[in-house]
C-alpha cells in the first residue's frame, strides 16, 4: 500500500486532476472578462483587372485588388487566457442566385500575439511611420505587432495593400454591387474554447462596434491604365513559403 | 512473479479479464458516444504539423464540432484530402455556395504563405463541406496530445507501454 510505485501513481493522479481542474477554471473564467472591441474600416480603393492572380491560375480571370484603412482597438480582447488573436478582413458580395448565401473571401489577415506568448516568426509586424516597407528585412526581428507605444490589439493602417486578391468562382467580379468589407477576429486561448467575432453583446462581452464598410466593385479596367505595382499584394510573415506544408 | 499468476484462482483471473474488458469497452463507448454527439468521425484530433503555428503546435489536442454545416470564413476545419487518410487542420479563407448549392471552401494554414490548392487531390480546387470536412475546431488543450505523436513515430514505445501496463496489472493483484 505504501510502495514507491503506488506513491508515484497517487502523485501523478493527483497532479492530473488538479491540472484538469485549473485548466477548466481558466477556460470558463474568460466569460468574466469585459470586452469592448471597436474598429473603423474604410475602403480606400478597389480595382478590378483581368489576369492570373494566383500561382496556380491556369486561365485569366477577373480579380479585385482592394486597399483599405483600418483603425482597430481590440486591446480589451486580450485577457489572461488569450494566446493570440487572428484578425482578418473579408469581402463578401451577394451571389447570383437568391437561394445561395453571399460568397466571402479573406483579403488580409494578421496574427497578433499576446505579450506573454513566446516569440514566433509568423506574427504580424505593424508598419511604423518611420520605416518604409523596403527596409522590412532589417526590422523583422524588432518589429512589434502594434504601433509604437501601444499595446496588442491596436492596429492603425492607412492605404493598406491586401494580402490576397478577390476572385469569384465564375471568374467575373466586375460591377458586382452591395459588397461588404468587414473585420473579424478569432481569439486563440491558452486553453479552452475558441471564439470568433461577436456583434451582439453577451454579458460582459460587448459586440464589435464598427468595422464594416460597403462598396461596389467597379468595372473592369484595361491593362494599359493600371501599373503593375498598384496590384501588388502585401507579403505576410508566414514561415512556409512556396508549396503548402 | 510467475508463481503469483499460478496461485490465482480461475475465478479471480476471469474477474480480472472481465474488468479489463469493461474498461476498454467503456472507453470505446465514450469515444463513439462523443462521435455521435458531435456528428464527427473523429471528434478529438491531435495536431500533427506546424502549419498552423503559432496557434496550434504539434501535439495539441483539438475538439471538433461537426453540426455547424454553414462553416464561415475564419473557422478552423479538419479535413481529409480525398484518397488520403491524413487529417489536415487549416483555416477557411474562402467560401462560396451553401443554401441550395453544396458549400465549397478553400483553406490555408496560418503558417503557410500559399493556400491549400496544391494539397487537394488532383482536379479538386475546393473542399466540399459535406464530404471532405471532419469537423470544425471549437476547443483546444495544449500539448497533451504529444504522447500520440511519440507513439506513432517511435513504435517501440507502444510495445513498451503495453508491456508496462500488463506488468502493473499482474503485480497489483498480489
Amino acid at each position: 500500500m505504501h510502495s514507491s510505485l503506488v506513491r508515484i501513481q497517487n502523485v501523478f493522479g493527483y497532479f492530473t486532476s488538479v491540472a484538469f481542474a485549473v485548466a477548466a477554471a481558466v477556460a470558463v473564467s474568460v466569460l468574466l472578462s469585459s470586452q469592448t472591441p471597436s474598429a473603423s474600416l474604410e475602403l480606400k480603393n478597389v480595382q478590378v483587372v483581368k489576369g492570373r492572380p494566383h500561382y496556380y491560375s491556369t486561365k485569366r480571370e477577373e480579380y479585385a485588388h482592394v486597399k483599405f484603412d483600418l483603425d482597430a482597438d481590440l486591446t480589451s480582447l486580450f485577457n489572461w487566457n488569450t494566446k493570440q488573436i487572428f484578425m482578418y478582413i473579408t469581402a463578401s458580395y451577394p451571389s447570383t442566385s437568391p437561394s445561395i448565401p453571399p460568397p466571402e473571401a479573406v483579403i488580409w489577415d494578421a496574427i497578433i500575439p499576446s505579450d506573454h506568448a513566446p516569440f514566433h516568426p509568423n506574427t504580424y509586424i505593424h508598419p511604423t511611420s518611420k520605416t518604409p516597407s523596403k527596409s522590412k528585412s532589417k526590422n523583422k526581428s524588432k518589429g512589434k505587432p502594434y504601433p509604437e507605444g501601444a499595446s496588442p490589439g491596436i492596429v492603425k493602417l492607412s492605404n493598406q495593400k491586401p494580402k490576397y486578391q478577390i476572385t469569384d468562382f465564375s471568374g467575373k467580379i466586375a460591377e458586382r454591387e452591395n459588397a461588404t468589407l468587414s473585420l473579424h477576429w478569432n481569439v486563440q486561448p491558452w486553453v479552452g474554447a475558441l471564439v470568433w467575432t461577436n456583434t451582439n453583446s453577451y454579458g460582459r462581452w460587448s459586440g464589435l462596434k464598427g468595422g464594416v464598410d460597403k462598396f461596389d466593385f467597379p468595372s473592369l479596367k484595361g491593362s494599359e491604365t493600371i501599373k503593375k505595382e498598384d496590384l501588388k499584394t502585401e507579403t505576410g510573415a508566414e514561415k512556409n513559403r512556396g508549396s503548402p506544408a | 512473479m510467475f508463481s503469483s499468476i499460478a496461485s490465482l484462482q480461475p475465478r479471480q483471473l476471469a474477474a480480472q479479464v472481465l474488468n479489463f474488458a469493461l474498461v476498454l469497452s467503456t472507453a470505446f463507448m465514450l469515444w463513439k458516444g462523443l462521435s455521435v454527439f458531435t456528428n464527427s468521425s473523429s471528434p478529438i484530433v491531435v495536431v500533427l504539423s506546424g502549419s498552423m503555428e503559432p496557434a496550434f503546435e504539434r501535439g495539441d489536442l483539438l475538439f471538433l464540432w461537426n453540426r455547424g454545416m454553414d462553416t464561415q470564413v475564419g473557422e478552423i476545419v479538419v479535413y481529409n484530402v480525398r484518397g488520403k487518410d491524413i487529417p489536415i487542420v487549416h483555416r477557411v479563407v474562402r467560401r462560396f455556395g451553401g443554401g441550395s448549392a453544396p458549400l465549397q471552401l478553400l483553406t490555408k494554414g496560418d503558417n503557410n504563405a500559399a493556400d491549400d490548392t496544391e494539397l487537394y487531390a488532383r482536379g479538386q480546387d475546393y473542399l466540399e463541406r459535406s464530404k471532405d470536412v471532419v469537423g470544425s475546431v471549437v476547443g483546444y488543450v495544449p500539448f497533451v496530445g504529444y504522447v500520440t505523436i511519440l507513439l506513432s513515430e517511435y513504435p517501440w514505445l507502444k510495445t513498451a507501454m503495453l508491456g508496462f501496463m500488463a506488468l502493473t496489472v499482474v503485480l497489483q493483484r498480489e
